[in-house]
């Protein structure tokens, strides 16, 4: 009975096929009997991970050649990774090198067979600026706010408050803008307790204070998404008087708002994504 | 800790930040604090060499706050002044620069009274044992 030297795993539109050791004629055998028996190897992508591998026995490049020729028609590829120097001379010595799809390393593989998973805006996304946003106002203006139910309104609807804090952010899968939108008397109290003093009008001056909180929700939010592997790079904070929106153009689709309140007043958090990633 | 009499340097593109590093200085004690709005005006008001500690922005237009940390430390009269670099997004690769460029200690925003002393006690420490070495 031969040992098995291979590990096959179903992923999201691909399968993972892992060699964990030398090849023969009999592990062939039992691999073949393995693809035959299951159909849904034949709609897949599928990445050959080979780093133990120094050369293909004879049966099992007819098995991969068959695999190759059955997932193709279906728009499908097998992609050989981590292929060392010496099975890629003994592929060339075969004239198979150019038989095979070949890449560095099964990120590589994912990648270019557009296997990616795009980054989506889900809870997972909005839930570090909503605790960035609790943190930011606890720490410097002691003052504790608590989220309440997400919802989503039209672009056309404007920002929900009268002073916003806007910084526009760009990631691989999505670019748009993070809102803090504050009524001006919520706004002038949080200010108030930020910087000491007591503010009782916006000017030019203290409405620059909006950017600032939103810099710094903003920024706490981007490291916690970053280690998610959202790669969001973030622009400087500007900011908006009035509820005129002109943050994202041509921005269709709607804005998630997350409204905060505190015993300085209501708030809200607002992503406005634009349609085009 | 710091003499209070110490001039600090307090350098931020934001009015707000510059005011709230500014109160918290006064409630430690320290009443000679100057601003300055980026890093080229804070290059300028640090070359006259009265500033006993620098606390910087690190994200600025026209000269970031690690540019001007850079300046100060290739200046031979300067090189030796405690400097803090205060930022929205503390990430590895950043810190592990601001390290490899000679900043003292960091401090990410938002930060209470309390964590600013602490980072200021670090500085101190470190600066003393810097200026004993």
């Amino acid at each position: 009975m031969a040992q098995k030297c291979y590990e096959l795993e179903k992923k999201d539109g691909h399968v993972v096929l892992r060699f964990t050791g030398p090849l023969d004629y009999y592990s062939g055998k039992n691999f073949e009997e393995d693809l035959d028996g299951n159909s849904d190897y034949a709609h897949a992508h599928v990445i050959a991970y080979c780093e133990p591998v120094i050369s293909f026995p004879q049966d099992w490049v007819r098995i991969l050649l068959k695999w190759k020729g059955v997932i193709r028609p279906n728009g499908k590829h097998l992609v050989l990774t981590n292929v060392s120097s010496k099975l890629m001379e003994n592929l060339k010595r075969l004239g198979l090198d150019k038989s095979f799809k070949i890449a560095k390393d099964v990120k590589e593989a994912v990648d270019e067979l557009g296997l990616a998973s795009k980054k989506s805006i889900d809870t997972e996304f909005i839930n570090p600026f909503l605790e960035a946003a609790l943190h930011v106002l606890q720490v410097q203006a002691k003052i504790e706010a608590s989220a309440g139910q997400i919802y989503t309104k039209k672009s056309s609807e404007g920002f929900s408050g009268e002073i916003s804090g806007v910084i526009d952010i760009v990631s691989d899968s999505f670019r748009g803008s993070v809102v803090i939108s504050f009524p001006a008397e919520t706004f002038l109290k949080i200010l108030s307790r930020m910087i000491g003093g007591e503010f009782t009008q916006l000017d030019d001056s203290n409405i620059a204070g909006a950017g600032e909180v939103t810099n710094m929700i903003v920024g706490n939010a981007k490291v916690v998404l970053n280690q998610k592997g959202y790669n969001i790079k973030a622009a400087i904070p500007r900011v908006k008087r009035g509820r005129g929106a002109e943050v994202t153009p041509g921005s269709r689709v709607p804005v998630i708002v997350v409204p905060f309140t505190s015993q300085v007043g209501d708030f809200w958090i607002e992503i406005w994504l634009s349609s085009e990633t | 800790m710091f003499d209070p009499k110490t001039k600090v340097l307090v350098v931020d593109d934001m009015l707000t930040m510059r005011k709230i590093v500014t109160k918290i200085l006064r409630e430690l004690g320290f009443s000679e604090i100057s601003e300055a709005v980026d890093g080229i005006d804070a290059w300028e008001k640090t070359k006259s060499g009265e500033f006993g500690l620098i606390i910087s922005d690190w994200n600025m237009p026209n000269c970031t706050g690690l540019e001007f940390l850079k300046r100060v430390r290739a200046d031979q009269r300067l090189s030796k002044t405690p400097f803090l670099l205060v930022t929205a997004e503390a990430e590895q690769s950043q810190v592990a620069e601001a390290i490899k460029s000679g900043v003292d200690q960091y401090v990410v925003k938002p930060f209470s009274k309390e964590s600013l002393k602490a980072k200021l006690e670090a500085v101190y420490k470190k600066c003393s044992v810097r200026a004993s070495a």
